[in-house]
């Protein structure tokens, strides 16, 4: 059982540099949970002060509710997997993984059976005797996740682990990953700057940015409820169509105006409702671009576009669709046809749509902290 | 193409190079060798010829006094009489074993007050700047002057018999420099405050090459401060580790200025080390012939130890063939 509770986790370096500034984040036991950001975020950090190599300059680390800030690293019971492995290049593969066994004092038949059964596990067996200097790259991750995983460890911390490896590998360590942690049955928290392992590995995500936590909650929810434009934006490749427009209401119904592409008259009780919550008129729309429909002719409200460019990236075709200042993306599968300059209509489906305030980039609707998923937290 | 391939890949570049060397190399190699040509014989000039000169006298009874040139040295040729001579010196084979004790007992002092002060400076602590410079400063004293201030310091009025006198509260008024055993302390002493720096500097380097991620883990796989240093920092700092004793070793073997200022060898002979006694045979007994043997034999031991040494070091594990995924 180890689950950890972050408490208005800060950091400072100096005094002008907030590298975290006051999170809360609960991870549950056993949960794969991926701090997610782009570089500075505060993701690194905040994994450093989980682990203590970190002194944090306030708030609470909790694991299973006993304050751990200070305790020293090496009684807090934490794996870590550093990102460039840090594995002890003058030992044999052997005597890494024996390293933590026997600094903490096991009975030697123990790291013996021990090390051969992690040998196992990580399919290092044949390389037990090898200087670990002459391993590969991938069995210098494998060797490094197995050297933390052998003393058994209650919480993983991962830093960003498969950013050294090739693309080819990273997506066979991404299943491995997914495997070992299922073996291994440990909590486990993970820091990368890339979506698409984040989004494939972790039950949880947590978007930081500039040291605030952006949003909390399953890949689902982060993928389909942003938070804020700046998770809309990060997640997904091509990421959300964030679209300026004006609201404002005509006979009785609210209708979005969207500059030269035309207006759309909002039916869906959910975007309605997120409408009503604007302070402003002035909206950002945001629609993930595989949700966008594009056809020729059509009777349904639409939006006026012209196609500016395609992009067929094998299974499916990227189409950028401009009209005057109006710019957006939409996703079709390979049969899409048309050609530069085609005037086509862009359908919208409104309950894949949200509405965010223009100045702070919070969803409208959704009370901040629902949408960071602070409940969660 | 895997690291492993690649340095295969170069190692055999050259042989096959090798197969077909072109005009135009082996004209270059020439002309190589024509432009070597002067320094080399200028290192003829240099090493080969004051060393056979040394083994013909070292062959003699030749001395400056007989009025005679070197070259004339074969009038008073007597084979290997230094030589045999030499294995029964006592005063200089005491020269040797006191040079080694100079050795034995300096040279761990150095690394281990070196190493404890490398490790204090692995951490950050106010005034450490300052502190490293004034650690810093005895090396880059003249050895000279150390002993000149060892000599003043170690007087029977000086500054450390005060010093003792005050922590104890006895009469202190011992006369460290002309005692047989306390002679050979203050030199020790002097020779100890002085190197201890040069290992601290060259171990602290070796001290923050250790890469700070595996410290990290180590530290998280539960290992303490003391495991951390001797199954990490210490292995990896083998080659500086290395490195610094061979330096003070040599150097300490050599040891002179600071013993002739304070003592010049004595009380008696009790702290003449093996240059103090060259010197003394050189310019006091003007025994130049015999000087030579030994100079000869101290060369050809220190070699054999030497080689001994560089073979030994350079031993490398046996590594399993590369095959690497």
């Amino acid at each position: 059982m180890a689950e950890i509770r972050l408490e208005g986790l800060t950091k400072r370096f100096g005094k002008h540099v907030l590298a975290v500034n006051s999170l809360d984040l609960l991870i549950p036991d056993k949960e794969f949970v991926a701090l997610l950001g782009p570089s500075g975020c505060g993701k690194t950090t905040t994994m450093n002060m989980i682990a203590g190599i970190e002194q944090p300059t306030g708030g609470k680390i909790l694991f299973d509710g006993a304050d751990v800030v200070r305790q020293a690293p090496e009684k807090r019971g934490v794996g870590f997997v550093f990102q460039n492995y840090a594995i002890f290049n003058h030992l044999s593969v052997y005597e890494n993984l024996a390293f933590g066994p026997k600094v903490q004092g096991w009975k030697a038949a123990e790291v013996d059976r021990k090390v051969k059964e992690m040998a196992e596990l990580m399919r290092l067996t044949d390389r037990l005797d090898w200087p670990s200097a002459k391993l590969s790259v991938n069995e210098l991750q494998k060797l490094a996740i197995g050297r933390s995983a052998i003393v058994e460890p209650t919480i993983f911390l991962l830093d960003e682990p498969l950013s050294n490896l090739d693309a080819a590998f990273r997506e066979f360590m991404r299943t491995e990953l997914k495997r070992i942690q299922h073996q291994l049955k440990q909590t486990m928290v993970y820091v990368t700057h890339d979506q698409i392992e984040a989004m494939s590995l972790a039950d949880r995500i947590a978007v930081m940015d500039l040291g605030n936590l952006q949003q909390y909650g399953t890949p689902a929810e982060i993928y389909n409820k942003p938070a804020n434009t700046f998770v809309a934006n990060f997640m997904g490749s091509p990421p959300m169509n964030l679209l300026d427009c004006r609201l404002f209401s005509e006979d009785g119904a609210m209708l979005l105006e969207l500059g030269d592409a035309g207006r759309l008259t909002l039916k869906d009780p959910a975007l309605l409702q997120a409408a009503q919550a604007a302070k402003r008129p002035e909206v950002i729309l945001g629609v993930r671009p595989e949700a966008v429909s594009v056809v020729d002719h059509t009777d349904e409200e639409g939006l006026d576009m012209v196609v500016d460019l395609l992009e067929p990236i094998g299974p499916r075709t990227i189409i950028h669709l401009r009209q005057g200042s109006a710019e957006m993306l939409a996703v079709e599968d390979k049969r899409f046809s048309s050609s530069h300059a085609a005037r086509v209509t862009a359908l919208l489906p409104q309950a894949e749509c949200h509405l965010f305030d223009a100045e702070s980039g919070w969803v409208l609707g959704r009370s901040p902290e629902s949408a960071v998923g602070r409940e969660a937290a | 193409m895997t690291a492993a391939s690649e340095t295969k890949a170069q190692a055999q570049a050259p042989e096959a190079k090798g197969a077909a060397v072109s005009p135009m190399e082996k004209e270059g190699k020439r002309l190589g060798n024509l432009m070597a040509l002067p320094a080399q014989l200028l290192l003829v000039f240099i090493v080969v010829f004051p060393l056979l000169m040394q083994v013909y006298v070292s062959t003699t009874w030749w001395s400056p006094l007989d009025g005679d040139p070197w070259y004339m040295a074969y009038l008073s040729w007597n084979w290997f009489d230094n030589y045999a001579y030499l294995f029964e010196d006592p005063r200089l084979w005491s020269s040797i074993w006191r040079t080694f004790l100079i050795v034995i007992v300096c040279v761990p002092a150095q690394f281990f007050i070196g190493m404890g002060l490398a490790i204090l400076f692995m951490d950050r602590f106010p005034g450490k700047t300052i502190f490293y410079t004034i650690l810093l400063t005895p090396m880059m004293v003249v050895p000279a002057v150390v002993g000149y201030m060892f000599y003043i310091m170690f007087q029977q009025t000086g500054p450390i018999n005060d010093l003792i006198a005050g922590l104890t509260g006895l009469d202190a008024e011992i006369n460290w420099l002309n005692d047989i055993n306390l002679a050979m302390v203050a030199v020790m002493i002097a020779e100890i405050w002085q190197w201890t720096p040069l290992m601290f500097l060259i171990l602290l380097a070796g001290l923050s090459g250790v890469p700070e991620d595996q410290m990290r883990a180590a530290r998280l796989l539960g290992a303490n401060a003391w495991q951390r240093f001797w199954r990490i920092a210490l292995p990896k700092m083998k080659t500086v580790i290395i490195i610094a004793l061979v330096i003070r070793t040599v150097e300490c073997l050599k040891v002179f200025d600071t013993i002739f200022i304070m003592t010049k060898g004595g009380p008696g002979v009790q702290t003449e080390s093996i240059s103090l006694f060259l010197y003394k045979a050189t310019f006091q007994d003007l025994e130049w012939s015999y000087v030579a043997s030994i100079g000869l034999f101290i060369l050809v031991s220190l070699s054999v130890l030497a080689g001994f040494g560089i073979w030994y070091m350079s031993r490398q594990p046996k590594e399993p063939e590369a095959g690497r995924g």
